[in-house]
């Protein structure tokens, strides 16, 4: 069942002599309950491509459909409250506030949202403890590690409940055991919790824990590859793969 | 060779029966999902040994045993020894893929970028095989098969860098020339007209 489908994506920065192709006619499916990831060199699109899946950008033509719904065309508002609701974003940097604590940084999606405060409060200790973090939810960010500080935003990402996680680079600014942990953890959230998560990387070892790796290059889709062909839905695609060539 | 003397370093201890060793290989080279060793190649490697004297048959136990056992002898040790003590050489100058790169320069019908490509899946397919086993074990157990897996993960991404980089450079390297073939004269100089 596809939970993410793009058609023909393309997106175009500037315009005339300057305009750049970010994407050019990208077409994707993505299934639900996995651990996507997308790779490839500086400038080939993937952070276009994930910015515009969720709906942080809007595409130049083509469409982007999230639970068989066009949000390529929803009103602002709409699109707003849809990404609240059905989405998770994990950043690079964390992202996170820093005058805010763990706790507070973690409830914010839920204020925004009119959560009660008693209710927010249980969702944010429930996500916090499955992090890890539950002895340090009254610290700033700049008292956490690189590695505590994802988990904080790993557990803000899922407070509303989000089907879909989309994830830049996160372990980009990592060392390489924080790397594994955080990478183990977005692959908890497909296999322990049901999520679909698709994760812009560069890093093959955090690759490496995806199901799928799909490659970009100059805005086209170059590689798709299923990790897994024991998997008997991925043998039946692989199987398709083949005859189509 | 490698086979040949882990069993020797089995066998250093105490005497092993066939079956035993084999599941004591396995056991400690990784895992059957990392080192598949067959029952025929135990069992070859094994009367190997025994015509070179490294290993001896052991006099059954009772007669009701059907097990063959093995010890080592006083020259199995020392062949064991030696092995140890010599430095390891795997030889990563020697490689297919590289060689299936060269090879496939002056075929019409071979597309290099389609091998890289498919060679790049193959990696990653090992990398993730290797991640997720890794992430089933536990460190307070398995250590040392943990550092076997890092091992694994080093090297396959060290592959895939040096794959980015051919890929970066192909059509450099397509307008250099081939390498050419050295070819020494060899036997007789051919027979001259006025020199009979």
């Amino acid at each position: 069942m596809a939970i993410i489908e793009v058609n023909q994506l393309t997106k175009v920065y500037g315009s005339g002599d300057t305009a750049v192709k970010a994407l050019d006619g990208v077409n994707l499916t993505i299934d639900a309950g996995k651990l996507v990831a997308v790779m490839g060199p500086s400038g080939c699109g993937k952070s276009t491509l994930l910015h515009l899946i969720g709906g942080l950008d809007r595409p130049t033509s083509g469409t982007v459909l999230i639970e068989g719904r066009d949000i390529s065309r929803m009103k602002d508002d709409e699109l707003t409250t849809l990404r609240r609701q059905k989405m998770g974003f994990i950043f690079q940097f964390f992202n996170l506030i820093p005058v805010l604590t763990a706790e507070e940084n973690t409830a914010l999606p839920l204020i925004l949202d009119g959560v009660k405060q008693q209710k927010a409060a249980g969702i944010v200790a429930e996500w916090l403890g499955k992090n890890k973090l539950a002895d340090r939810t009254h610290h700033r960010p700049d008292e956490l590690s690189g590695g505590q500080q994802q988990r904080v935003a790993i557990a803000r990402a899922m407070v509303s409940d989000p089907v879909i996680i989309l994830a830049d680079e996160p372990t980009g600014n990592l060392d390489t055991r924080s790397s594994d942990e955080i990478a183990s953890s977005l692959r908890q959230l497909v296999t322990d919790y049901g999520r679909t998560v698709l994760m812009v990387t560069h890093d093959p070892r955090i690759a490496a824990y995806a199901d799928r790796i799909i490659f970009l290059k100059d805005g086209r889709i170059v590689d798709d590859n299923l990790m897994d062909s024991e998997d008997p839905e991925n043998s039946r695609k692989l199987k398709e793969k083949v005859e189509a060539l | 060779m490698t086979v040949r003397h882990t069993l020797l370093g089995l066998l250093a201890n105490q005497p092993r029966y066939g079956y035993e060793l084999r599941a004591a290989f396995t056991a400690l080279a990784g895992g059957r999902e990392n080192w598949e060793v067959t029952p025929a190649q135990i069992y070859t490697t094994l009367n190997r040994m025994l015509r070179s004297g490294l290993i001896q048959a052991d006099d059954a136990p009772s007669s009701s045993s059907e097990r063959q056992f093995f010890s080592i002898t006083p020259q199995g040790i020392t062949e064991l020894k030696q092995w140890l003590e010599s430095g390891d050489h795997s030889n990563p100058v020697q490689d297919t893929f590289y060689l299936k790169m060269m090879v496939s320069r002056d075929l019409p019908f071979a597309d290099p970028a389609r091998l890289i490509s498919v060679q790049r899946s193959g990696l990653y397919r090992e990398l993730h095989r290797v991640t997720r086993q890794r992430g089933q074990l536990d460190p307070s157990s398995d250590l040392a098969r943990i550092l076997l897996l890092d091992k694994a993960i080093m090297h396959l991404e060290a592959d895939l860098r040096w794959l980015d980089m051919i890929e970066g450079r192909l059509a450099e390297i397509n307008r250099q020339p081939a390498p050419e073939p050295e070819l020494r004269p060899r036997g007789r100089p051919p027979r001259n007209m006025n020199n009979n």
